[in-house]
């Protein structure tokens, strides 16, 4: 196998406007829009996503035992994140304290969702930038092309362990995509022994995979000089800001259930907060551009884009998760995450890691993660236990929070007495890292893109400063046209489109 | 994936789309009135998702059938169209942000897997009119021409 293409040769463009729209869902998009000026450098860039309109608007009036269905068809990429904040939200709003079995059995779910969605965003969508280079040629830089160069039997051992998330995500929350077991204080369905003994035997093979995948990054990018020297360009890769992410009593990650704490630049702690103070800590900025909030630190402020200690923007996700905790309540994550603690502090970091790119790092680090504890809990035989339903109360207000693989999820509504929402709102984790996904696409294009050279590659690596966040920003189900995976629109000063360039 | 389940039952009709994004939701729609109809040996999924999921419902069926919605330039919302896999091989790619489509995942199961995937798969393609608003009802012609499509459905299904 040919190794990877880090760099390839940019051309002059005449353009002062470059647009990188990468068109994936039919509901909504976002593009990054890069301005250059007299000399050819980037003044500014931005990424503007246009959302899916109305959504809280829909659930108004309708009965708060229906959010858990209804919010996680806002997305088809994390709908179970949705619907697991979704059902602590109803647990808040009624008053209900879940059963041990049910809290298990909800957890269980979760680790499915994040095997699924973890290996999903490495292998699908990281890999290519990994395996073939950022700027191998773009109708090779996809899963297909992947496939191609490490073999057909690890592609296969993708799907099967991807599904294997999938199919955990089935048996506990009755349906693989869009779950539906979700209830105040518990669960509605039951899990047999054979069931669990079949989820067993799946765990076991995703902590195998979870081994091989670390293995593999180690390889592919630990082990790449020229990686690790696009991974630590602190000029396009790096930013010092807050971190955010939920911990269990103990400080250790947890994606289910926690506190939420947020660090500093240097790894202070500086917030720790229960879901029902999350209005005290965080607030949302209106840009005019986009049509996505921009939460920051209410104690510390808003101030601009830029980051560092006198702006409150922060990150969630993987990379906020494993800045914020104290390290994995299992054996082999806590190893790669002594190792990932021990590796940076020899490139000089002693606090967060603030290199953007390390969200992969975090990512599989998370991964293995989920399928040990997966196979914690489905170990434990009293998971079949009947006692899946606790008692709840009269609906009034309430909060739930949980990790959506790609970072911190807050939902929050109100009931009346009958139980009719009369208000909802909604932080997602893309909204949470937005501002700082922005600053990176800004930081990332300003260090890149230079005297008026462009090219594909380049383009590909100011993307790679926002995709590693695993962004999803419309809340979009599907794609049927599959439109381009990156398309730049060169536009004339007054912003008429010149000509259009297509990588695929 | 390898669901041992699947191989007694060949043939599915899968509904993909959004069932509150208006139009969008047509091919759940369309797939929750062929349930009705309870066809001897035929398998009736919805998919709210795209992608790798897809890849997952699909495997281990001799016969597909996919519905889902499209918007072409020019299209009157209500028409619908079968294609297959061949008219989309230019969206057969990857690198995108946020997941793979559809046309990509199946390309991938042809790679990995290709003893197992279908035989036969077709999709048909309901042009629309409103995807972007939050809404559990179609637009008017959309909604309208949904007995069209399941009758069309049952057809194809017998033919094979």
């Amino acid at each position: 196998m040919a190794g990877p293409i880090i760099n390839d040769t940019p051309t002059k463009t005449k353009e002062r406007q470059i647009t990188i729209d990468p068109i994936t869902r039919l509901e909504g998009h976002g593009k990054i829009e890069i301005f250059l000026n007299d000399q050819g450098n980037v003044e500014n860039a931005y990424l503007q996503v246009p959302e899916l309109r109305g959504f809280e608007r829909f659930c108004i009036g309708r009965h708060v035992m229906e959010l858990p269905v209804l919010t996680n068809r806002l997305c088809g990429v994390c709908p179970a994140a949705h619907h697991i904040a979704s059902t602590k939200t109803l647990d808040a709003v009624f008053s209900a304290k879940p059963t041990e079995t049910a809290k298990k059995i909800r957890e269980l779910f979760y680790m499915g969702q994040f095997t699924h969605s973890h290996i999903a965003h490495f292998y699908a969508l990281a890999a290519p930038d990994f395996v073939l280079g950022p700027s191998a040629p773009a109708n090779k830089r996809n899963v297909l092309g992947v496939v191609d160069a490490v073999g057909v039997p690890i592609g296969a051992e993708v799907i099967k362990h991807r599904s294997y998330g999938q199919k955990v995500q089935e048996i506990t929350g009755g349906r693989a995509t869009h779950p539906v077991f979700g209830l105040p204080g518990g669960v509605s369905k039951q899990i047999s022994e054979e069931e669990r003994a079949q989820m067993e035997e799946m765990a076991k093979s995703c902590i195998k995979f979870g081994e091989f995948t670390i293995k593999l990054f180690h390889d592919l990018v630990l082990g790449n000089k020229d990686y690790m020297g696009l991974v630590l360009n602190k000029d396009a890769y790096y930013l010092e800001t807050y971190y955010m992410g939920m911990v269990d009593k103990n400080g250790k990650s947890n994606f289910y259930d926690g506190d939420i704490r947020v660090v500093d630049q240097d790894g202070k702690e500086v917030e720790k907060f229960r879901p029902e103070q999350y209005l005290d800590v965080i607030a949302e900025h209106v840009e005019p551009w986009t049509f996505m909030k921009m939460p920051y630190l209410k104690k510390v402020g808003w101030k601009g884009l830029e980051t560092g200690r006198g702006n409150g923007i922060y990150r969630v996700g993987p990379l906020g998760r494993i800045n914020v905790c104290n390290g994995y309540t299992t054996p082999l994550a806590q190893k790669e995450y002594e190792f990932f603690k021990k590796t940076i502090k020899d490139l000089g970091v002693t606090g967060p890691m603030h290199f953007t790119l390390a969200f992969h790092w975090a990512r599989v680090i998370e991964l293995q993660y989920a399928a040990e504890r997966m196979l914690e809990l489905v170990g434990d035989k009293t998971i079949t236990s009947d006692d899946i339903r606790g008692p709840f109360g009269q609906p009034k207000e309430g909060v739930g929070i949980c990790e959506a693989p790609r970072g911190t999820l807050i939902h929050h509504y109100a009931s009346d007495k009958d139980g009719l929402c009369t208000k909802i709102n909604m932080i997602v984790a893309s909204t949470n890292n937005y501002a700082a996904s922005n600053a990176s696409v800004r930081q990332a294009a300003k260090a890149l893109i230079k005297d008026w050279m462009v090219s594909p590659g380049l383009l590909n690596k100011v993307e790679m400063a926002f995709r590693c966040y695993d962004p999803c920003h419309s809340c979009g189900t599907h794609s049927l046209n599959g439109g381009p995976a990156l398309e730049v629109t060169i536009r004339r000063k007054d912003g008429s489109v010149l000509k259009t360039e297509r990588n695929f | 994936m390898a669901d041992a389940l699947r191989s007694s039952v060949k043939r599915l009709v899968l509904g993909v789309g959004n069932p509150i994004g208006t139009d969008d939701g047509v091919g759940i729609h369309v797939a929750r009135e062929l349930k009705k109809l309870d066809l001897p040996g035929v398998e009736v999924e919805e998919l709210p998702a795209s992608g790798l999921e897809l890849l997952d419902m699909v495997v281990g069926y001799d016969k597909v059938i996919i519905v889902d919605a499209i918007k072409t330039r020019g299209g009157n919302p209500g028409d619908f169209y079968t294609l297959t896999e061949d008219d989309f091989v230019r969206s057969v790619h990857g690198a995108s942000p946020h997941g793979i489509n559809i046309p990509t995942a199946l390309a991938m199961g042809r790679r990995i897997v290709p003893e197992q995937m279908p035989r036969e798969l077709i999709f048909v393609a309901v042009e629309v009119e409103d995807i972007e608003n939050v809404s559990d009802k179609m637009t008017p012609k959309v909604a309208k021409a949904v007995p069209r499509i399941v009758e069309f459905v049952e057809e194809r299904l017998k033919s094979s």
